[in-house]
């Protein structure tokens, strides 16, 4: 538990002692803050629900630069060979960088909520629509970053992580369009399944379905049980 | 009833019959050799000569194809971690993360290594002092110079106290105060521990270590301590003469004589009839005193010298001369 412990810490410290963490919090702050303006004026609805869905779809711009330095930065830097050397096993590392990363999605996340606000002080959301969307947007990033990290293991390049990750991401996300396409009833259940979307779209309306929830459990635990096997398997 | 096997402690480091492939290239063919506890062995070889790819498989970052690593007894395949806690591991390219501080980073590797967390000030104050970084212990490590990073990897390696330190390149990049220093460090650290010491530099290898181990395109040519491999190099040394005399019959005569294995004959450049000679000897005194009489009895002999073996010269002879550009005196 120590092990992960340090990596996770010092995953930490390197974000924050690097730009990426602020960049990506900043633009990740003025898209969703953006959408909000435009969503609440627009519309003049007072909720969250177009926003969480505009914060979904910048999730899957922003995920990729946080993720694409995890392991390809330690190939480059020569720091992996520290990593698999000290007693540490591989799902040590894996959870510890992936924790890492999800605590600045967390941040990331309690950032936004200074839209709640104007949303509360003018209007009267619903709490629990809101909490529900929220908890969807925390569960579709962990599965996000979960598959950004495996592929930045992948390659000692980092930008070449981020471009490998965002159209697998754009996949998942709109491979439910593919529906419409498929006469097989079972195809279309299969892609709507996958869809991160269509899920999504359960949180938003309010609803905290198991299925939704264990389908982003399952990409998670999936993305890092290959994250860690790789590992092992480049020894 | 005791067994000898049972006696006898498991040495720090075991490899046996260890070869590692990549695809179709053969890397490390068949190595064996044992380090011991209290014992400093030098690992020498050319670049490319397969010693960045066996320490590699010692310290458990890449596992070999065939045979079996253990170190402290420990599996390195299937006791990873377990052995993992024994090693400090100075890899040829110090492994530091630029955006930390000096003790932020040793924090952190002394945290992995099991340091508790009430003896990790002073674990991070002793390899400090050891390797010197005092002046730079709160600086962010990108600000380092080569021979800083070079010492931070070095106390990395240190922390956790291990039982067995595998050091690629040590001092490569340091000055030579600097030099001397760390030398120091390894040779205390040597006198309890098992210490694997892969380097370029001859001169280091006499002056700090017991054995010598070397390498050269993945095969182990030899191990023994330095003067065991001059003493087996006296085996088989060399006669060097110049004399004027025709190459032939001075050839002849040289090989007629008991002792005198080969002879080469090499015309001096712009000093005619005189001829430089190297003569494969025997091991055994008064041979150089048979050469000079047979050859100044008929001839004019100029010089005769017997070639003491420096590990220099064996080391060049193991590896061949070609490699010798490559050595850093």
């Amino acid at each position: 538990m120590r092990g992960l412990l340090a990596i996770y810490q010092k995953e930490l410290i390197t974000y924050f002692r690097s730009p990426i963490a602020y960049f990506v919090v900043s633009v990740f702050l003025v898209g969703t803050g953006y959408f909000f303006l435009y969503n609440i004026f627009m519309t003049g609805i007072g909720t969250m629900n177009e926003t969480l869905q505009n914060m979904g779809v910048v999730l899957l711009i922003v995920v990729p630069v946080i993720t694409m330095r995890l392991f390809s930065g330690e190939y480059t830097g020569r720091t992996m060979e520290l990593l698999m050397t000290l007693p540490l096993k591989p799902w040590q590392i894996v959870l510890g960088k992936y924790l890492g990363a999800g605590t600045i999605l967390l941040l990331m996340t309690l950032a936004t909520c200074i839209d709640l606000i104007p949303l509360y002080l003018y209007g009267t959301p619903e709490t629990k629509t809101i909490l529900s969307g929220y908890i969807g947007f925390l569960l579709l990033g962990m599965a996000c970053l979960a598959i950004g990290q495996f592929f930045s293991a992948l390659t000692q390049n980092q930008i070449v992580a981020a471009l490998i990750t965002v159209p697998v991401l754009l996949m998942f996300w709109f491979v439910g369009h593919l529906q419409s396409f498929q006469s097989s009833y079972a195809m279309r259940s299969l892609l709507g399944y996958l869809s991160f979307a269509q899920h999504f779209a359960d949180f938003i309306r309010g609803l905290v379905r198991s299925e939704a929830v264990m389908f982003y459990v399952i990409v998670s635990a999936i993305a890092l049980a290959l994250n860690t096997s790789y590992l092992q398997w480049r020894r | 009833m005791h067994t000898l096997a049972a006696a006898m402690p498991d040495p720090m480091i075991a490899l046996r019959s260890v070869s590692k492939r990549y695809g179709s290239k053969t890397v490390v063919h068949d190595v064996s050799f044992d380090v011991e506890q209290g014992e400093i062995v030098g690992f020498l070889g050319p670049n490319g000569a397969g010693k960045t790819t066996t320490m590699r498989m010692i310290a458990g970052y890449t596992t070999p194809t065939t045979g079996r690593v253990t170190v402290a007894g420990f599996d390195m395949v299937t006791q990873n971690q377990a052995a993992a806690r024994k090693i400090g591991y100075l890899p040829e390219h110090p492994p530091l993360y630029d955006v930390l501080d000096v003790s932020t980073f040793l924090r952190f590797v002394a945290k992995v290594k099991g340091v508790s967390p009430r003896e990790v000030p002073r674990a991070l104050e002793r390899v400090i002092a050891a390797c010197h970084l005092e002046a730079v212990h709160r600086s962010e490590i990108f600000k380092l110079s080569k021979g800083y990073r070079q010492r931070l990897g070095l106390a990395q390696a240190l922390l956790g106290s291990p039982e067995v330190l595998l050091l690629d390149e040590p001092t490569a990049g340091l000055d030579p105060g600097q030099i001397q220093e760390t030398r120091e460090v390894i040779r205390a650290f040597g006198q309890n521990h098992a210490v694997l010491l892969s380097t370029h530099i001859l001169h280091e290898v006499t002056l700090i270590c017991q054995r010598v181990a070397i390498i050269n395109q993945g095969r182990l040519l030899a191990i023994d301590s330095p003067s065991g491999l001059q003493r087996a190099s006296e085996q088989t040394n060399s006669v060097l003469l110049e004399a004027t005399a025709p190459a032939d019959s001075l050839r002849d005569e040289l090989l007629s004589i008991e002792g005198v294995n080969a002879v080469r004959v090499q015309p001096m450049p712009g000093r005619p009839s005189m001829h430089s000679v190297e003569c494969q000897v025997d091991a055994g005194d008064g041979i150089e005193a048979r050469i000079a009489r047979v050859v100044s009895t008929r001839w004019e002999l100029h010089r005769l010298e017997r070639q003491q073996p420096t590990l220099e010269n064996i080391f060049l002879r193991y590896v061949g001369t070609g490699n010798a550009e490559r050595l850093a005196a």
